[in-house]
């Protein structure tokens, strides 16, 4: 049936966006970067049966060989996750679930996110090369007085410097990214690595009194202040309000692997509720700009995923997406405290439960998006139904406005009411051959 | 000042015969505030204590500091005219039976072009205007542009000549010449007044005439007034002629020849232009004699016009002196109030030509009835011109007229906002009206119902409207019409609070502010930045200090002025555009292309809009814009928001399913009007046509999520292949000043890419008048550069004129809108650079 499915070349030939080059490892080495060893020895220690890999796109190409040794050593067969449902950085449970595996092993950067699964998982980072050296030289170049309240973090491609630079660093704290108990409030950070966004979650997260970061991979290397984009944090007023004006929320479910993903959309679905809006729950697998532009009548998108998604400052999509802390700021008077941040993690359980938001009918307010007057009653005026037929309404030329305001009205609202027959209007022709194929290239098509 | 309790003035206005609603106004400086203290002075009602405070109407301490009118404000007068004047009111519809005494609600106005949506929101409650000119400077561009309001609102003219002691004492004019002087600003007048009224139109013939007594002469200042109709009761005995025809031979080419005692309609070398030397010379006598100190000439001459002066008056002399006889001879409110008793309408004979410009609904249903015959019984129809600040921060009385109905405290009644439709619930609240109350100047007085033909204030609705709209018990009323206003948000600055922890406080004060002036907008960009657009610098300054001082109190940081830019094309593009959906299974195929010239204005104005009929409309287009008949038929829609000019055309020739994609092209046809290829700003003047659709025979492969954001695309690659060019906003200045100070205006004009299109001297004065096109983007601060290169003599007045294309091509590295579109994209967090063509566009 080639009218209905895609030629198989497209998705053969169809290029992938990727993000970081693709890194094609060396056989001799593989062991030694992949951690190998390690691997078999957490598997053979906790007897598990059916291991799975996850690998981010740009380790793909070492999986087969490094899934090939595994199961060389193991004596039994090992599973390689071939796509990432949501985000690669964070554990992907669900698809290791599919068969029902028994254990997970991580390759590649991580992110904050813990995770919601039970499943045992083990992180191999990435081994980046840094001179620990030349990194603790530029250190004290560049900062005239190292005091105590300065720490080293290290990215998780790093971590295995960990002890080159505790050496070096003699006295000075180091800490790798992943440990559980990450203080860093009121401390002079330094980082090393590169990711930008990571830098942002330490900083909104973390909340240092400065941070500064070191790339080992730039020419010439230096220590580069970071501060958040204040443009970010001034956008939050602008989808905030968005978010008030908007009369349907959709919800998006962007990750099956955060913790407490659940616990932040019945937040959500709760204030939105309160706040007598309209939501809708979607799972569309990974978002895409076509994807959520098939919903016209949702005004705002709360994408629920993992901290270190870049689909928040897309400003590709049809309608605004948001983070769930801009829909706590927005609809929830009584949260001001909280300081924007990626990861709901971070203040979700510092939240009071809600019962109802104080909402005084009489309460109204002007948007400053379209000047329009907001109210907060969604429907309170009773129109009595006096046998009349409530759906028209007389306008002053005489034609028909049709009441929109019931159940799927909206829909009345489009031009396109079906299939058009077009009875007696078409001239009846006898058939000709039209196109073969489909749209995207027809077979007989003349360019 | 007049005394009365609110139960006599509630008595008052069920007489609606005997009301007259009116506004004040002018351009800017002509004397309006002074002239209505004159007026206040002799019938205001209530506040006695006040009385004789100069700029009663200026209830601003601003407005005090500056001398300038910032806010309209309404008051409410009280005269009674004579029995030898009722006569001169011959229609049953002007004045009741029994009465002679007449309620005047006067609203003044101010004259800053800046402010004329303070004149828009007067006009609409009231149903005459006193259109005040300085007789020195003569008509000027905001006495054209308010006049022009008025008419268009159907409100009827009336003319009063200010300001007579300047051009006697300063300009020293000898009476022929000030008699030409008056009769060219009553042609000017009438000629604005011919070009936008219909004289076979519902109100008539609406011209001023002096001879009819609609036109007043005097000095607002020095207190003292008439028309022609005073002088011709003072002569009508001596000649024993009939008042009214007295009044003729008063005015115009009308010559006396007193030796012959012959009026003829030629001069000749024996007679006299009976105006000069009945009316000005007995006038230039008394100016004469005592300023130039002639004591025995005046105390002989005062007696003898009948004035009797104080015993405290009599030492005085000077201008001192001129004054006291000028105010006791010729009484300023006299005049006036009979000015505006006998010629301008009541409430009845108004609101029966004026329901059909005012209501949107049917013109025959129980409010469009109610309204034409402004009963006080039929449903109430209220509309809320303006909201005014209470003593309470944060609220406002709700400031309005009553056209039908009654009003009343404690009444339950529907509250609809502009955006309401009938049949919908969107914009429409239904509360009690907390409470009814007269507003007078400062003052406030509870009144328990105000009856149609009335202008009144309400507490308890402001939280229901934003800055206008009709209030009525009607359950199937249709709105009252939105304003139109002559001036546009054009210029914005953005604010923040110098302390970040304030800014709650900054979002709920621009609200307020929003609510308190008729035109300021107050948004939130994309960008998150707080951003408050207004006509012209000074309205902003005031915008800002109300802000700072009275809606949000602390303290704000404002960005440097900026002006929006809209994004358009210069030709067609040089390509058909192609893009794919991302599934590839669809294809659009478009091309951009300017609009001609004035079609884009035209959809501004509502000529064509997207609510007219199309075959009429398609009609309108091919005759006026030779736009091919059966393309024009088929325009989908216009945007941004639907309405905005630039427009969707399906030229596609019969291509399957199209219809089922028109909402998805439409919606990504809005997007991308809105937010332009180069900086995301709107479009304008921009046609684009569909030329050919191809689509996936499967319904689910052609939904939204493939089209619109393939629309999007297809629209930024067209727009990209068809020269795009930026387009900035530009003020229309007028500049008076002396003839020496016209080298200075050239010269900052020029360093400010302005251009002057007329120049030329006010007849009979040594002004010039300079007019030039101005970028509002080089406006800023361009009054006082003006005034330091001229000596402080030029005054500019600027209001928003037209778009025009800034040149050079935002494409090209190193011209003015390359920089211009980068800084934008800075502003609003874009990637620097520029928009990349093949990203929208696909290859087949």
């Amino acid at each position: 049936m080639p009218q209905f499915s895609t030629h198989e070349n497209v998705s053969l030939e169809k290029e992938v966006e990727v993000k970081r080059a693709i890194i094609q490892t060396n056989s001799d080495v593989i062991e030694e970067v992949y951690d190998i060893a390690k691997c078999v020895g957490w598997i053979r220690e906790n007897g598990f049966q059916k291991v799975c890999l996850q690998f981010p796109d740009h380790l793909l190409p070492d999986s087969s060989e490094i899934a090939l040794r595994l199961q060389n050593i193991l004596g039994e067969t090992v599973y390689i996750l071939g796509d990432t449902a949501y985000e690669s950085c964070c554990i992907d449970y669900v698809a290791a679930a599919h068969i029902n595996a028994d254990a997970i092993i991580h390759f590649g950067p991580t992110c904050f996110s813990k995770t919601s699964a039970n499943v045992p998982y083990l992180n191999v980072n990435e081994k980046l090369p840094l001179n620990a050296l030349v990194f603790g030289a530029a250190l004290k170049d560049h900062f005239e007085c190292i005091g105590t309240d300065f720490v080293v973090v290290l990215d998780d491609g790093y971590i295995h410097h960990y002890d080159d630079v505790c050496s070096v660093l003699q006295g000075l704290e180091v800490k790798k990214i992943n440990e559980e108990t990450l203080d860093l409030i009121d401390k002079n950070v330094i980082f090393i690595g590169n990711n930008q966004r990571k830098l942002m979650n330490i900083d909104l997260n973390f909340k240092p009194k400065t941070l500064h970061y070191f790339d080992p991979n730039q020419n010439p290397l230096a220590f580069k202040k970071f501060q958040v984009d204040s443009k970010i944090i001034k956008r939050r007023y602008f989808l905030m309000e968005k978010i008030r004006d908007a009369n349907t929320l959709g919800i998006v479910i962007g990750t099956l692997g955060v913790e407490n993903y659940l616990k932040v959309i019945d937040r959500v679905k709760k204030l939105a509720e309160l706040c007598g809006k309209k939501y809708y729950l979607i799972s569309v697998g990974k978002p895409t700009v076509a994807k959520l532009a098939n919903i016209g009548e949702i005004d705002i998108y709360v994408m629920i995923t993992c901290s270190m998604n870049e689909i928040y400052d897309s400003r590709d999509f049809y309608k605004p997406i948001v983070t769930p802390f801009d829909v706590e700021m927005a609809l929830n008077p009584n949260t001001s405290d909280i300081k924007f941040t990626y990861d709901f993690n971070r203040y979700l359980n510092n939240l009071n439960d809600i019962t109802s938001i104080a909402r005084n009918e009489n309460e109204t307010d002007v948007s400053l998006l379209t000047g329009k007057l907001r109210s907060n009653r969604p429907d309170s005026i009773s129109e009595e139904p006096d046998n009349k037929d409530l759906q028209m309404a007389l306008k002053s030329d005489g034609s028909l406005a049709l009441n929109t305001n019931f159940g799927a009205g909206y829909l009345s609202e489009r031009s396109w009411k079906g299939l058009e027959q077009n009875l007696g209007q078409t001239e009846v022709k006898m058939a000709e051959e039209g196109r073969k194929g489909i749209a995207q290239g027809y077979t007989n098509e003349q360019i | 000042m007049v005394n009365f309790t609110v139960d006599e003035i509630r008595g008052m206005m069920d007489k609606k015969r005997n009301i007259r609603n009116m506004s004040v106004i002018a351009h800017v400086d002509h004397g309006k505030s002074t002239l209505t203290d004159s007026l206040v002075s002799k019938a205001g009602i209530i506040a006695g204590a006040k009385a004789g405070e100069t700029r009663f109407t200026d209830t601003r301490k601003d407005e005090q500091e500056r001398c300038i009118t910032i806010k309209s404000t309404a008051i409410s007068m009280y005269f009674e005219l004579e029995d030898k004047d009722l006569v001169f009111i011959t229609s049953p519809d002007q004045r009741e039976k029994d009465g002679k005494g007449f309620l005047i609600n006067l609203i003044d106005s101010p004259g800053h072009v800046d402010f004329s949506s303070e004149v828009t929101a007067a006009l609409r409650v009231t149903d005459g205007a006193l259109v005040v000119v300085d007789c020195v400077s003569g008509v000027c561009v905001q006495t054209e542009t308010v006049l022009r309001q008025a008419i268009a609102e159907r409100i009827k003219p009336i003319l009063f000549m200010n300001k007579m002691d300047r051009a006697l004492l300063e300009l020293q004019l000898d009476s022929e010449e000030l008699f030409q002087t008056f009769q060219r600003i009553v042609e000017n007048v009438n000629v604005i007044i011919a070009t936008y009224n219909d004289d076979s139109g519902p109100m008539g013939e609406v011209r001023v005439d002096p001879s009819k007594g609609s036109v007043g002469f005097g000095s607002g200042l020095h207190g003292w007034a008439f028309t022609l109709k005073q002088f011709a009761e003072m002569y009508a005995e001596k000649f024993k002629i009939d008042v009214v025809k007295l009044m003729n031979r008063l005015w115009g080419e009308s010559f006396f020849n007193g030796k012959t005692k012959k009026w003829t309609k030629q001069k000749d070398a024996d007679n006299k232009r009976s105006f000069c030397m009945y009316i000005l010379d007995p006038i230039y006598k008394i100016f004469d004699a005592i300023m130039n100190y002639k004591k025995e000439e005046y105390e002989a001459l005062i007696p003898k016009l009948g004035i009797q002066l104080k015993h405290e008056d009599k030492d005085k002399d000077g201008k001192q002196l001129l004054k006291v006889v000028m105010r006791t001879w010729l009484p300023a409110g006299e005049a006036l109030l009979q000015m505006i008793a006998i010629h301008l309408p009541s409430p009845v004979t108004a609101q029966k030509y004026r329901m059909e410009m005012l209501y949107e609904g049917p013109h025959d249903d129980e409010a469009a009835i109610g309204i034409k015959t402004c009963d006080p019984n039929a449903p109430l129809m209220m509309y809320i011109s303006k909201m005014v600040p209470t003593s309470d921060k944060g609220r406002f009385y709700a400031f309005g007229r009553v056209f039908s109905g009654k009003v009343a405290t404690g009444q339950k009644a529907r509250i609809m906002g502009p955006n309401y439709t009938p049949g919908k619930k969107e914009d429409l609240y239904e509360k009690a009206i907390q409470r009814t109350i007269l507003m007078m100047g400062r003052y406030v007085e509870a009144i328990e119902d105000v009856p149609s033909g009335n202008i009144c204030g309400l507490v308890g609705v402001d939280q229901f409207l934003v800055k206008t709209g009709t209030i009525t018990t009607f359950k199937d009323a249709h709105n009252l019409k939105v304003m139109k206003f002559s001036v546009s948000p054009v210029v914005r600055v953005a604010v923040e609070p110098k302390n970040p922890a304030d800014l709650p406080k900054l979002v709920e004060g621009l609200k307020r502010l929003a609510k308190s002036d008729p035109m300021v907008q107050c948004i939130i960009e994309e960008s998150g930045e707080h951003i408050i657009a207004g006509a012209g610098e000074l309205h902003l300054e005031i915008c800002l200090k109300d802000l700072e001082d009275d809606h949000a109190c602390i303290p704000i940081k404002k960005s440097d002025p900026v002006v929006s830019y809209r994004e358009t094309v210069s030709e067609e593009s040089d390509q058909m555009c192609l893009s794919k959906s991302p599934n590839k299974h669809n294809r659009l195929f478009m091309k951009a292309q300017p609009m001609p010239d004035g079609l884009a204005e035209d959809i501004d104005d509502g000529k064509v809009n997207p609510r007219d009929e199309f075959k009429a409309r398609a009609r309108y287009l091919g005759e006026k814009y030779d736009y091919d008949v059966t393309e024009a038929r088929k325009i989908w829609c216009f945007g941004p928001d639907g309405t905005g000019p630039n427009i969707l055309v399906d030229c596609t020739k019969g291509v399957q399913y199209l219809n089922e994609i028109k909402d998805s092209v439409v919606a990504g046809f809005q997007w991308a009007t809105k937010e332009g290829v180069l900086s995301e700003e709107n479009l304008r003047g921009v046609r684009f046509n569909i030329f050919d659709v191809t689509l996936h025979a499967d319904a689910i492969h052609r939904g939204g999520g493939q089209i619109i954001p393939t629309t999007r695309r297809c629209l930024y690659a067209c727009l990209l292949t068809a020269a795009p060019r930026l387009m900035e906003p530009v003020y229309q200045c007028e500049i008076q000043c002396p003839e020496v100070a016209v080298g200075g205006i050239y010269g900052v004009l020029n360093r400010r890419r302005g251009h002057v299109f007329e120049e030329m001297q006010v007849a009979g004065t040594p002004m010039f008048v300079v007019k030039a096109y101005l970028p509002v983007n080089e406006s800023f601060g361009f009054t006082a550069d003006l005034r330091s290169n001229t000596g402080g003599q030029a005054f500019p007045q600027c209001v928003f004129d037209h778009w025009q294309i800034l040149p050079g091509d935002p494409l090209d590295a190193g011209t003015r809108p390359f920089a211009v579109v980068q800084e934008t994209r800075k502003r609003k967090g874009l990637k620097e650079g520029l928009p990349d063509l093949q990203s929208y566009l696909d290859k087949l």
